[in-house]
C-alpha cells in the first residue's frame, strides 16, 4: 500500500480527533485526502511530530491525539519515545509510515530495513502494532478502542509514485484554525 | 546568579502564568531547575530541540510555556526557533544559560558564548539578561510579550568557572 492510501484509510477512521502530521509527503498526502482543522501540519522541524503530539496529548487528556510520522522523521527523534514512555499519555497514538526511504528528498534510504523499529518501540514500553494491508489495519484499529496508549503502529508502505501538493494554508492559518478546532 | 533569585525566578513565572517548564538541565540555572523539580513542575527531555516541541504541543493548546537550555541547545534549536516557532508564531518563553560569558570558562563554551548575542539579534529573538537586581523586571517583560503572543528569551550569565 502506498502512504497516500494508508492515509486516507486512518484518517477516515479518526473522524474527529487531533492529528500532528509530520513535514514533507506526509502533511502534503493528509492535506489532500483528508483536511481538517484539527489537522495539524507540520511544513518545517522535522522529526518533532511526536513531541508536539506529547504536548498536546498532556494538556488534553480527554482527547485522542494521534501523530502522523515517518520512519525518517522518528529516527531524527527516537529520544522522544523514551520522554513519552517516561509520561506512559493514555491517549497517544503513533503512527509510523514506513518506507524505509527519506521519500520527499528524493528517496533516500533509511536504516529501518535493517534495524527493528517495533523491538525499539517495543523496549520503551509502548505498545505496538504493526500492519501492511488494510485488513490488517482495520483489527488493529478495532484493538486499541480498548487499549491505553501510549501506542505505536508500524505501517509499513511502499514508496509512492505520485507526489500530492504542498499544503495550500500559510503557517499561521494552520495554528489558527488547529487551535479554535478543539 | 544567587540561589536564592532562581528560587523566586521560579516561583514568580510559575506564580504569573507560566504552567509548563520544559528543557535540558543547565548548571548555571540549577536553582532554578531544583525548584521547579520541588514543586513537580519540571518535564527533562532529551534534547532541546524535543524540549521546544513539547512545549509547542502545550502552547497549541493555549498554556502559557517555558524552556529552559544551556546556550549549547540554543545552538541546537536554531532550526526549530525559526521553522516551528516563529514560523507559526508560538509563544514561548526560553531561559537560557550563557557559557562563556566570562573570558575565561571551558574551552566548549567560548565559541558559542561569543556569538550569542548575533545569533539571538539574527533571529530576531527579544532577549534580556536576567539578573539578582532586574529579575522581577525582567520576568514581567517575558510575561508582557507572552500575554502579546510573542516569544522572548532571558539570558542567564554563567559568572564562574569551576
Amino acid at each position: 500500500m502506498i502512504r497516500k492510501e494508508a492515509i486516507r484509510l486512518i484518517s477516515k477512521k479518526i473522524a474527529g480527533d487531533v492529528i500532528v502530521s509530520a513535514n514533507g509527503y506526509i502533511s502534503r498526502d493528509l492535506f489532500e485526502v483528508n483536511d481538517k482543522p484539527t489537522n495539524f501540519y507540520m511544513i518545517g522541524s522535522m522529526g518533532l511530530a511526536s513531541s508536539i503530539g506529547l504536548g498536546l496529548a498532556l494538556q488534553n487528556p480527554k482527547k485522542m491525539i494521534y501523530v502522523f510520522d515517518g520512519d525518517g522523521n522518528i529516527l531524527m527523534n527516537l529520544g522522544s519515545l523514551t520522554t513519552i514512555s517516561k509520561l506512559k499519555p493514555k491517549n497517544f497514538i503513533h503512527i509510523i509510515f514506513d518506507n524505509s526511504s527519506h521519500e520527499s528528498t528524493g528517496g533516500q534510504p533509511t536504516s529501518t530495513n535493517k534495524i527493528s523499529i517495533d523491538a525499539i518501540a517495543k523496549a520503551v514500553n509502548f505498545k505496538v502494532f504493526r500492519c501492511n494491508s488494510k485488513n490488517n489495519l482495520d483489527e488493529t484499529f478495532k484493538k486499541i478502542r480498548n487499549i491505553a496508549g501510549p501506542i505505536i503502529i508500524l505501517m509499513k508502505i511502499s514508496k509512492s509514485e505520485k507526489i500530492s501538493g504542498r499544503v495550500l494554508l500559510p503557517p499561521k492559518k494552520i495554528k489558527s484554525r488547529f487551535m479554535k478546532s478543539f | 546568579m544567587k540561589k536564592l533569585t532562581q528560587r523566586q525566578i521560579f516561583d514568580y513565572l510559575f506564580n504569573n502564568g507560566i504552567e509548563n517548564f520544559v528543557g535540558v538541565p543547565d548548571s548555571t540555572m540549577k536553582y532554578f531547575i531544583d525548584q521547579g523539580l520541588k514543586r513537580k513542575k519540571i518535564l527533562i527531555t532529551t534534547r532541546e530541540e524535543e524540549a521546544i516541541g513539547i512545549a509547542s504541543g502545550f502552547a497549541l493548546s493555549k498554556s502559557n510555556s517555558l524552556v529552559f537550555m544551556q546556550n549549547a541547545g540554543f545552538a541546537n534549536s536554531i532550526s526549530t526557533i525559526t521553522s516551528l516557532v516563529q514560523l507559526y508564531e508560538i509563544p514561548l518563553v526560553f531561559f537560557i544559560g550563557w557559557r562563556g560569558y566570562l573570558k575565561k570558562d571551558a574551552p566548549e563554551h567560548m565559541k558559542i558564548g561569543k556569538i550569542q548575542p548575533n545569533l539571538l539579534k539574527i533571529l530576531d529573538l527579544p532577549s534580556k539578561i536576567i539578573t539578582d537586581k532586574n529579575w522581577k523586571v525582567s520576568c514581567n517583560w517575558a510575561l508582557k510579550k507572552l500575554a502579546n503572543h510573542e516569544s522572548s528569551a532571558l539570558i542567564i550569565r554563567r559568572l564562574f568557572c569551576d
